[in-house]
């Protein structure tokens, strides 16, 4: 099992350069795993190969307008599935609708960060979520799964 | 002694022979003095066989006194005898009671009179027909006063002449021409209103034509009016071949007849105007007695049913409606207004019309007015279907509306996420510009980039502000009581502590309630002190004051920048700013969201100021008390 990796959904590739820099900015070294839709995602965390042979990502940073399947039945499967339940997921996207909120919650959702437009909040919400995520926050216990 | 008596007296042997006749008895009967010694009944052969032989033989046998009263053809009298028998012979006496007798053969003719008159109204009152009680009269007037002939004359109105209505005996061997009859008495008669009496056309002058009466074989009459004066209906008049003196009681009995003729015409009369009037309404009418028999159609209802009105006169109902009737309903509802004594109004429909029949019940049955509502029936179901379209409209227009707000909605959703991505990618490249690439940008480029990034970041600010605004203007309002005063010491202590630095002197009234959603009126509070308080930060002793006015309106004031009142009304608009940015920041959207809710509220907002004197906005919530009609 490798160092602990970050997987990142995320669509937008600004929102992916500026996710990385403000990780490299907060000097957070772990590796980030990128899948550009919620189809890859589920293709990544369920399918052959991907996290079966590399093992369960450390934290899922989850966008909800995604194509093909959204954030949010992403999430809904994250949970439901045996494998991938208990992992620390935290939904990072520009909206603030209640019903995103609610829905994101519901579904079990770890946190919920808005993405701030001033890039210098930006980097503060990224490393804020880095520090407490990775470090300060003791994950779940590895479960069953293929590559462990 | 004998002589003396007034009572005429005589005395019969027992051989029936006259024995003794005294002077009365002699005057009386017409009897000579030497009838002594003669068989009564060859002195008096009219009596043979009546009843003076059968009473006197009848004392004789039975030796017992007689009396009675009969006519005597000798005397021509009336005679009261009283006999009183002895075995030598009868003894009788009489006396004349004719006067006597005649009046009470008066009472009785009276008498017998009013009952005829009696009758005849009782008669035409039960409904004999016009004709027939007009023929009775005149039967009872030649009957009652033994006329040859009696004749019955209508009024002309337009010739202000009489005509002969109806005669009878005439043509029984009269050489009167009832073609061309004499009519001058009758004239006299309707012009006087009193009648006219003749006793003798031979020796009356009254009337020219008169005396040519006598050529039609008669020679007395009486002409009595019928009607008034002013409104004449006829005459009735009588004629005898011979002189006759009219005694009241005959002049009475034709004045009765007269009467009860004009009655029954004025009856006849309102019932042609009611004939009339229901001939004439618009409706079809029929009325029916209580067994539902048809007492009167009128020709509208004749001409619905296609019977003849003569047809239908006095035939059940149901021999009409059959066929119209659906299932026996219009024969129930005649029943129930019989039953209940109330007016009923329904509706039926027969082929493609609707028909409303309205029925009013009277003491004899019902009557029934129908007419064809078709086309107020078609204006209603005209009515119906605009109504039906109109709430399909509706439902459609709801759709559109509820599509509408979904619509809304996503784009919202739509702004926040999307339009939010493409401005943090221009300040967060602009950042990494500054940060990367700082060697080879001068001061004035960086520059550049700072004001890019502002603008990104202040329209990232307008974008939260107007989204803010659409969820107030359909957040659902959820009333409650709210503590105003406590909810603006919170908002106070807060702004108080997001700027340390800053002295302001606050006072809030204490006790404020009002109210309202406590989550909108956060919102409302909120930007009013947060307005106040941006507005004070340059004046040199900033106070901000929080309370409710005499007119029962809450105020937020403040002795900072204030503004024109010129554009007041400007102040609640979306993006409306009176300052500039450098000035005071701010989306320009607060107020246009502190307006929205508080109209959301049912109330209203306004505001007063002054360049550099302050500004006070002025706004009204239910009340606690009043708040019943704001809930739901």
């Amino acid at each position: 099992m490798g160092k602990p990796y970050i997987l990142l959904v995320e669509d937008n590739a600004d929102d992916i350069d500026l996710t990385q820099r403000a990780f490299d900015k907060n000097h957070i070294a772990n590796d980030v795993m990128v899948v550009r839709d919620g189809a890859a995602a589920s293709d990544f965390l369920f399918g052959e190969g991907g996290m079966r042979s590399r093992g369960a990502p450390a934290l899922i940073l989850l966008d909800l307008n995604l194509p093909k399947v959204s954030g949010l039945e992403l999430l809904e499967r994250i949970r439901m599935h045996e494998t991938t339940r208990l992992i620390p997921t935290v939904i990072l996207t520009s909206s603030k609708q209640e019903e995103d909120l609610l829905r994101g919650y519901r579904l079990g959702v770890n946190s919920y960060v808005r993405k701030p437009v001033d890039f210098n909040e930006f980097v503060d919400a990224v490393r804020q979520v880095g520090l407490y995520w990775l470090v300060l926050n003791e994950g779940p216990p590895p479960v069953g799964g293929g590559g462990m | 002694m004998l002589e003396r008596i007034t009572d005429g007296f005589f005395a019969l042997d027992a051989q029936w022979r006259i024995a003794y006749m005294n002077a009365q008895a002699r005057k009386l009967l017409r009897a000579r003095a030497d009838c002594v010694g003669t068989h009564w009944l060859d002195v008096f052969p009219k009596a043979r066989g009546r009843l003076f032989e059968r009473e006197y033989h009848r004392a004789m046998r039975d030796q017992a006194p007689v009396q009675f009263v009969e006519y005597s053809a000798t005397a021509e009298l009336w005679l009261e005898v009283k006999a009183y028998p002895s075995p030598d012979g009868l003894s009788v006496y009489f006396r004349d009671v004719s006067s006597r007798i005649e009046a009470q053969r008066e009472i009785e003719r009276t008498t017998r009179r009013q009952q005829a008159l009696i009758e005849l109204g009782r008669a035409a009152l039960a409904g004999a027909s016009y004709e027939q009680t007009l023929l009775d009269a005149i039967d009872l007037v030649r009957d009652f006063l033994d006329a040859s002939i009696v004749e019955l004359f209508d009024y002309e109105r337009a010739l202000g002449v009489p005509s002969v209505g109806r005669t009878i005996g005439w043509g029984e061997g009269a050489a009167m021409d009832p073609a061309a009859p004499p009519i001058e008495h009758v004239t006299i008669a309707l012009r006087t209103g009193e009648p006219f009496v003749c006793s003798d056309v031979r020796i009356d002058a009254r009337a020219l034509s008169i005396a040519s009466l006598q050529e039609c074989g008669v020679l007395a009459c009486v002409a009595v009016p019928i009607g008034t004066l002013e409104a004449p209906i006829g005459a009735i008049v009588a004629y005898h071949p011979a002189p006759r003196s009219y005694s009241l009681g005959d002049v009475r009995f034709v004045q009765a007849i007269s009467q009860t003729i004009e009655g029954m015409v004025s009856a006849w009369e309102s019932n042609q105007r009611m004939t009339q009037v229901l001939e004439s309404i618009h409706d079809a009418f029929v009325a029916v007695d209580r067994d539902l028999r048809v007492t009167y159609v009128n020709r509208r209802m004749a001409a619905f049913w296609g019977r003849p009105t003569i047809e239908m006169v006095g035939t059940p109902l149901e021999t009409f409606t059959e066929g119209f009737d659906d299932g026996g309903r219009a024969r129930d509802q005649f029943r129930a207004a019989l039953r209940e004594r109330r007016a009923i109004t329904f509706e039926t429909k027969y082929g493609k019309r609707w028909y409303e029949t309205r029925l009013f019940p009277f003491a004899a049955g019902v009557a029934a007015y129908v007419r064809d509502v078709t086309s107020r029936k078609s204006e209603q179901q005209h009515v119906l279907e605009l109504n039906a379209e109109l709430e399909r409209r509706v439902a459609e227009r709801t759709m559109q509306l509820e599509l509408a707000n979904k619509e809304l909605e996503s784009f919202s959703y739509s702004v926040s996420h999307d339009l939010r991505a493409p401005l943090r990618a221009i300040d967060g490249f602009s950042q990494a510009l500054l940060e990367d690439y700082a060697a080879q940008l001068d001061p004035r480029a960086q520059g550049y980039l700072e004001r890019v990034r502002r603008a990104a970041q202040r329209m990232a600010g307008l974008i939260d502000a107007l989204l803010k605004l659409a969820k107030v203007a359909r957040a659902r309002v959820d009333f409650s009581d709210v503590d105003i005063s406590a909810l603006a010491a919170s908002v106070v202590a807060e702004l108080r502590e997001s700027e340390p630095g800053r002295r302001v002197d606050v006072e809030i009234q204490p006790g404020l309630r009002a109210l309202g959603d406590p989550h909108l009126l956060h919102i409302v509070v909120t930007n009013l002190l947060g307005n106040a308080w941006k507005f004070t930060r340059r004046a040199e002793r900033a106070q901000v004051r929080v309370g409710k006015n005499g007119e029962g309106e809450f105020y937020v004031r403040d002795n900072g920048a204030g503004f024109e009142m010129t554009y007041a009304s400007k102040l609640f608009g979306a993006f409306a700013r009176l300052h500039s940015p450098e000035e005071y920041e701010g989306t320009g959207i607060g107020l246009a969201t502190v307006a929205r809710i508080v109209h959301r509220h049912g109330g209203d907002i306004r505001a007063e100021g002054a360049p550099g004197a302050g500004a006070t906005f002025y706004f009204t919530l239910p009340l606690e008390e009043a708040g019943d009609a704001h809930h739901g």
